[in-house]
């Protein structure tokens, strides 16, 4: 059994309305193993980012805990490993506009204070597809350029686990397809676990497991 | 850039006005050691045998020159019109006679036992010029007249005219020889002081307190004690004018503020970005305590440089602002400087440049501080 790199236990959120409190997460368990591939998918408004941003990190739950794998370190909370356990992939890119798409990349891995990245940086944009596209700023490259760079930049610190946002939601079909084809391809070549959550139920099928957030409850499509 | 600018123009106007006080302070406490003397020596009555006394002062390593002075009031008049004169009896050979710089008509070596040198304020009294004669009545003439003698008042030719600048010293002064000045006062050998020359007038108060030990009934008083409330009243403007432009710079800070609040704003997304990325809270407030501590530092730097360029050409630019609102020669005409004074002091610009960098650290801090404190899921989201 591969050994689970992410693990969440009843995980809760919920948002002011003017009704009251909107529990969007009631209790929601997750376990990811490395190397595995999870599709989400739900409604809008379901919960799906949320429930992203809670294992990464970005969101503080109101209940339930969220642990990364970290070899050296056990499980860790996400928080303190932003940047080396956990690498992101948002919808719309959120690329530094002022940076070019090699100092992107090299970006993310100094940021966690690692240096001597930068021939790394033009390994990962070279499998991305990019090799002649490295001192173009964001606003040079089309939007599944942009992607991605996204995608290298989530793999440069060869995080356990890549959290991806709808990747392909600004996408055209076409262009969101190689995407996702490319996205799946590194992920299984690096085995590197992948939480995707996305409205296509097309691309959801290319996971390994597919999960369904309806209720605030995560169950199998 | 916006910053930049507004920090280095609260610089420069702190320390155009911290330098240009100072030169104004310095001038004052030249003029009032050129025209009373580093330290005047003087007693409860005229001294006895100056010369003696005058011989022992300049036997000290300290003392540069010594001489006697008399003063006293007097009536002066020139036909219609007369004033008070406040009459002091100097020798004309003495070499250190800083009044012959402030000559304004005529010329100091003219003075003899038959002339005198005025004020211009006494001068313009009696509606006199050089080479006008005008007569003196001392009080001992009165005492005479009392008795009943008929005196006859000394007649004078004005030799020489001099502003100082010191409208108490311009509007009443005569200047007379000390030979003719004890004549008209009965004085004998008799002074009513001495004034020195010292080698460090800014040690006056050290150097009078210790040249008065052991002279019984003499006061040696420095030249800071003579007009010290004058002196006291240049400290506290040049202090009130620092709290003024004090205020400027904080102004100046607080626009570096909403700038770089502004700026944080505007990068919220790229803020949040950074944190999902692993930036920590010391990132993002280094980045932006840097960028105001840079934003002061080139502001700073900018000052220094606005300040050089705005004393150096001075002039000029008084020269506009008097013909724009019609003042005349302010600095000529109501201080008798040839041109602005300056006097640069290192500390205020130590002062002023760390001051400057604390304040606009400090302001980029603060929305630093609030930038790190966000969500990075509430600031992608709200970009």
């Amino acid at each position: 059994m591969p050994k689970v790199v992410l693990q969440a236990t009843g995980l809760k959120k919920s948002f002011a309305s003017p009704n009251g409190p909107l529990a969007v997460l009631r209790a929601v368990d997750l376990v990811v193993h490395a190397g595995e591939s999870i599709s989400i998918r739900g409604s809008s408004g379901s919960g799906k980012t949320t429930l992203l941003q809670l294992l990464g990190g970005l969101e503080t739950p109101e209940g339930g805990e969220v642990f990364i794998n970290q070899v050296e370190q056990g499980l860790v909370t996400p928080r303190k490993l932003l940047g080396h356990g956990v690498g992101f992939v948002f919808q719309n890119y959120q690329l530094m506009p002022e940076l070019t798409a090699l100092e992107n990349v090299v970006l993310a891995a100094k940021i966690i204070g690692r240096s001597q990245v930068e021939g790394k940086a033009r390994e990962l944009l070279q499998l991305v597809g990019l090799g002649d596209r490295l001192r173009h700023l964001p606003s040079q490259l089309s939007g599944g350029e942009c992607q991605r760079v996204a995608i290298a930049r989530a793999l440069i610190n060869e995080p356990a686990v890549i959290l991806a946002d709808e990747p392909t939601g600004n996408l055209d079909e076409t262009t969101g397809k190689e995407v996702m084809k490319l996205l799946l391809e590194v992920v299984a070549q690096r085995q590197t676990a992948l939480v995707l959550v996305t409205h296509s139920r097309e691309f959801a099928e290319k996971a390994s497991r597919r999960l369904v957030l309806a209720g605030g409850v995560l169950s199998s499509a | 850039m916006v910053s930049i600018l507004g920090v280095g123009l609260g610089v420069a106007a702190l320390l155009v006005v911290q330098t240009v006080m100072n030169g104004f302070g310095e001038e004052h406490r030249l003029r009032i050691r050129e025209s009373f003397g580093d330290c005047v020596v003087i007693a409860k009555s005229p001294i006895e045998g100056p010369d003696v006394l005058i011989a022992r002062l300049k036997a000290d390593p300290e003392v540069i020159s010594a001489s006697a002075y008399t003063e006293g009031p007097a009536l002066a008049r020139r036909g219609a019109f007369s004033g008070v004169a406040f009459v002091r009896g100097t020798d004309p050979l003495a070499t250190d006679q800083p009044v012959r710089q402030y000559v304004v008509a005529g010329s100091f070596d003219g003075l003899d036992d038959g002339r005198v040198i005025l004020g211009i304020g006494l001068a313009r009294t009696l509606r006199v010029a050089v080479g006008d004669k005008i007569e003196v009545w001392s009080p001992v003439m009165a005492e005479q007249a009392e008795k009943g003698k008929a005196p006859l008042p000394a007649s004078l030719e004005v030799c020489a005219i001099v502003r100082t600048g010191f409208t108490e010293v311009d509007d009443r002064a005569a200047i007379i020889p000390l030979r003719r000045f004890r004549e008209l006062w009965s004085l004998g050998e008799r002074a009513h002081g001495v004034t020195l020359r010292l080698k460090d007038p800014a040690n006056a108060v050290a150097t009078a307190a210790r040249l008065n030990v052991g002279k019984a009934g003499l006061n040696f008083i420095p030249w800071q004690e003579i007009k010290k409330n004058f002196l006291e009243a240049i400290r506290f403007e040049k202090t009130m004018l620092f709290f003024l432009m004090f205020i400027i710079t904080l102004v100046a800070s607080f626009s570096i503020g909403s700038t770089l609040f502004s700026a944080v704003i505007r990068r919220t997304r790229e803020v949040g970005v950074l944190v999902a990325l692993g930036a920590q809270r010391w990132h993002l407030v280094g980045l932006f305590g840097v960028q105001g501590l840079l934003i002061g530092a080139l502001g700073t730097a900018l000052g220094f440089l606005l300040t050089w360029g705005i004393l150096y050409f001075r002039e000029g630019i008084l020269d506009l602002i008097n013909s724009l609102f019609g003042n005349g020669d302010m600095v000529a005409n109501v201080y008798q400087f040839s041109k602005v004074p300056l006097h640069y002091d290192a500390m205020d610009f130590v002062v002023a440049a760390a001051f400057t960098l604390i304040v606009t650290t400090v302001a980029g801090l603060v929305p630093a501080l609030w930038a790190a404190g966000r969500k990075p899921s509430e600031a992608m989201r709200d970009a």
